[in-house]
């Protein structure tokens, strides 16, 4: 069996309409994998950045999985949520990207994108807030229902993950 | 057993004079000669000018001071100064003690954190100017009691409650705002008064101070110097004399075997702990079968810009070239959500996010000449659908796949047909539609194309916008597993020849790849057919 280290941080997100946000991430693998050691779904703190857009979670990750196969190399999911003045949360965007499979230190952006319902809901959601949410974000990773959403364009979210592989270059695989 | 030898020694002018002579003498031929006794100084007596003392890990020695202080019971306030108490009555009735002008703090007396303190406002050894009073952070590290803290915890767990405090006592802060290990101090002091007036408080002079914390740091300031030089300690007040100052450490070294005990110890651990994973880990792997490349693509399509309308979204299929295959359920194309795009600097940027995941089989049927094989190609079509449900095709493009293993972002520019005139403007404005390509592999080239030059003359296109994409590629096949060894060497080669190594890479990799494939074939044909172990599941089909 190969091993893979996924070691980094959610460094921050940038360029949303309101900079009060946090985030819920996950990392979600094929059937091959198995996650020895580090947790693999997490929530970040709420940051609100004084000054400037990008608010900082610094969010560490720390991962060490085992596997069986190239089949279901592990993807990372994100959702980003902006909490009001209230105390309110509202979806901000989600964001899907691969973890990337050669060796080294990578600074990834990962871009996000929120549902859009009809007329009627956007102008609620200007007003009132809240908005659509995918009931289950998991569907998303098979990709084959993709097409049924219409989304708009949000922010982006910054990570740095730096990747370990051992023993792969013992099976033949090159990365 | 930790002990340390500590030697003061004052430094008097007959002192000096005696050593010196004592050097010269020795220094003659024949230097034995004369009587050392001669040329001690007379008149003082040794206990006086100089002691040196062997001294255990928080040994209490008390000073003359504290004896006199100790000896009366109203004096004591805590039960240690009880126990002092004792101590130095039973001393008094035995023979006394032992040193005279050394004598120590422990870690549980009340002065050692005072010492620190007071340390920092006399000594200026820092800077260069004598004038300087010592900083805010410095006071603070100062004046906190070294104390254990029970309440740290060392695996980094966090706590489930009360994860922040909003009302921290002065104590929480000074304790937390700087650090603080646990350590245990013992201070070893000087009495350097001179002769006679021993057993006050303003003569006693930091000599060593020795920390160490529970994890083995030991720390010994100023560090033993029995092979150098002695420290020189210039005392204050109206007779200014100056000390010399040794520290010799006498600690017996582990023993061997106890060495070697520990080792075997921390050796068990991690081979335990080694094992431990191992059993976790497992030792098989999916391999492709022999003289197959896998080729697997992690790869997401991430955003589309410079469009012109709104509400984007990607179509995109892949093409196996011939001698490439992929696995029946393997779908070889998708359609990403219809996005709307915000506006980013100058630019309209619409957000996929779409992960995709792609993988073949490229199986050469025959020796052939070509060493570069054909890498399958996705094509895509960025469209347009507006709240009227209108269509527009805004672009069309195509992906390479690399031939080269890692990450890699790719932005691809795209194109979209045009028919000149007004009408076809017109309609695409108002009605939608527009011309769209029948077969899509003519962005790159054309399935029907055959010949040498591809002219694309009367093809009328204009400029849209591009796709970025990350690709993440993985390739694995048996043959790697030897190839990296030929590779490694082949390169010295290459460069010592000036040739183009990542080009080299490539063909020795497919050389290799092709060598190692005739030898298992030579070999599987000589062998019976149940002893070649192949995947079940993979159905190689050759694409027609």
């Amino acid at each position: 069996m190969a091993e893979l280290h996924i070691i980094g941080h959610i460094v921050g997100a940038t360029g949303f309409p309101h900079s009060s946000l946090f985030c819920k991430w996950g990392v979600h693998t094929g059937g091959a994998w198995r996650l020895l050691a580090g947790l693999k779904e997490g929530q970040t703190q709420v940051d609100i950045p004084q000054t400037g857009d990008m608010a900082y979670w610094s969010h560490p990750i720390d991962l060490h999985y085992a596997t069986k196969g190239l089949h279901g190399w592990p993807k990372l999911h994100l959702q980003v949520w902006h909490q009001d003045y209230f105390g309110r949360c509202q979806l901000y965007g989600y964001g899907y990207c691969h973890v990337p499979s050669s060796p080294g230190h990578h600074r990834i952006d990962c871009v996000t994108w929120r549902p859009l319902g009809s007329w009627q809901e956007q102008l609620a959601q200007m007003f009132v807030g809240g908005g659509p949410q995918l009931r289950s974000p998991d569907l998303i990773y098979s990709g084959a229902d993709r097409y049924r959403l219409h989304t708009e364009a949000m922010g982006s979210v910054a990570l740095e993950l730096g990747i370990i592989m051992r023993h792969f270059d013992k099976y033949g695989v090159e990365s | 057993m930790t002990t340390c030898r500590v030697r003061v020694e004052r430094v008097t002018s007959t002192a000096a004079l005696s050593k010196h002579l004592q050097q010269q003498v020795l220094s003659q031929p024949g230097g034995g000669a004369i009587e050392l006794e001669t040329l001690t100084s007379r008149g003082q007596t040794e206990g006086d000018n100089e002691e040196e003392l062997e001294v255990g890990w928080q040994e209490k020695l008390f000073s003359q001071y504290e004896m006199e202080l100790f000896q009366n019971e109203s004096a004591c306030q805590t039960p240690l100064d009880r126990q002092y108490h004792t101590e130095v009555k039973a001393l008094n009735k035995a023979k006394g003690r032992r040193n005279k002008r050394i004598f120590t703090y422990t870690d549980h007396d009340r002065y050692t954190s005072c010492l620190a303190l007071q340390q920092l406002q006399t000594s200026s050894d820092l800077l260069s100017t004598t004038k300087s009073s010592p900083t805010f952070l410095a006071e603070r590290m100062a004046s906190v009691r070294h104390r254990r803290q029970d309440r740290r915890t060392m695996d980094g767990s966090v706590p489930k409650s009360k994860i922040v405090n909003w009302e921290p006592t002065a104590e929480f802060v000074k304790s937390s705002h700087v650090v603080n290990n646990a350590m245990q101090t013992m201070h070893i002091m000087g009495d350097l008064a001179p002769a006679g007036r021993m057993g006050q408080k303003e003569n006693e002079y930091l000599l060593v101070t020795i920390k160490t914390d529970g994890s083995g740091t030991v720390i010994v300031k100023p560090d033993f110097n029995d092979d150098k030089e002695p420290y020189r300690i210039v005392t204050a007040g109206d007779k200014r004399e100056v000390w010399r100052l040794t520290v010799k450490n006498m600690c017996t070294p582990m023993q061997p075997e106890e060495k070697e005990r520990e080792q075997n110890v921390y050796k068990d651990l991690y081979v335990r702990h080694k094992e431990y994973l191992n059993s976790l880990v497992g030792q098989d792997f999916e391999m492709p079968p022999v003289g197959i490349l896998r080729y697997m693509m992690n790869a997401e399509i991430v955003s589309a810009k410079g469009f012109e309308y709104d509400n984007l979204y990607i179509h995109f299929f892949m093409e196996l070239p011939n001698n490439w295959s992929s696995l029946p359920f393997q779908t070889l194309s998708g359609v990403t959500q219809t996005c709307r795009a915000k506006t980013l600097g100058k630019e309209n940027v619409a957000f996929f996010s779409y992960p995709f995941s792609f993988e073949a089989f490229y199986m050469s049927e025959k020796e052939s000449e070509e060493s570069i094989p054909q890498w399958p190609v996705i094509y895509f079509k960025v469209l347009s659908l507006d709240s009227w449900q209108r269509f527009r095709t805004e672009g069309y493009g195509y992906l390479l796949f690399p031939a080269v293993p890692g990450k890699q972002t790719i932005t691809c520019h795209t194109w979209r047909p045009l028919q000149t005139g007004t009408v076809s403007a017109l309609r695409r404005f108002f009605i939608g539609g527009s011309p769209e390509l029948e077969d899509h592999s003519y962005v790159r080239i054309p399935g029907t194309f055959k010949g040498e030059r591809l002219s694309r003359f009367g093809f009328c296109t204009e400029t849209t916008g591009s796709v970025t994409f990350n690709l993440h590629c993985i390739q694995q096949a048996r043959a790697f597993v030897d190839a990296t060894m030929l590779k490694k060497r082949r390169q010295n080669v290459f460069d010592q020849l000036g040739g183009f190594s990542q080009q080299g890479a490539v063909c020795t990799i497919l050389e290799a790849f092709q060598r190692a494939r005739k030898k298992m074939q030579d070999a599987r044909e000589s062998l019976p057919r149940d002893l070649v172990h192949t995947t079940s599941q993979l159905q190689v089909e050759s694409s027609a």
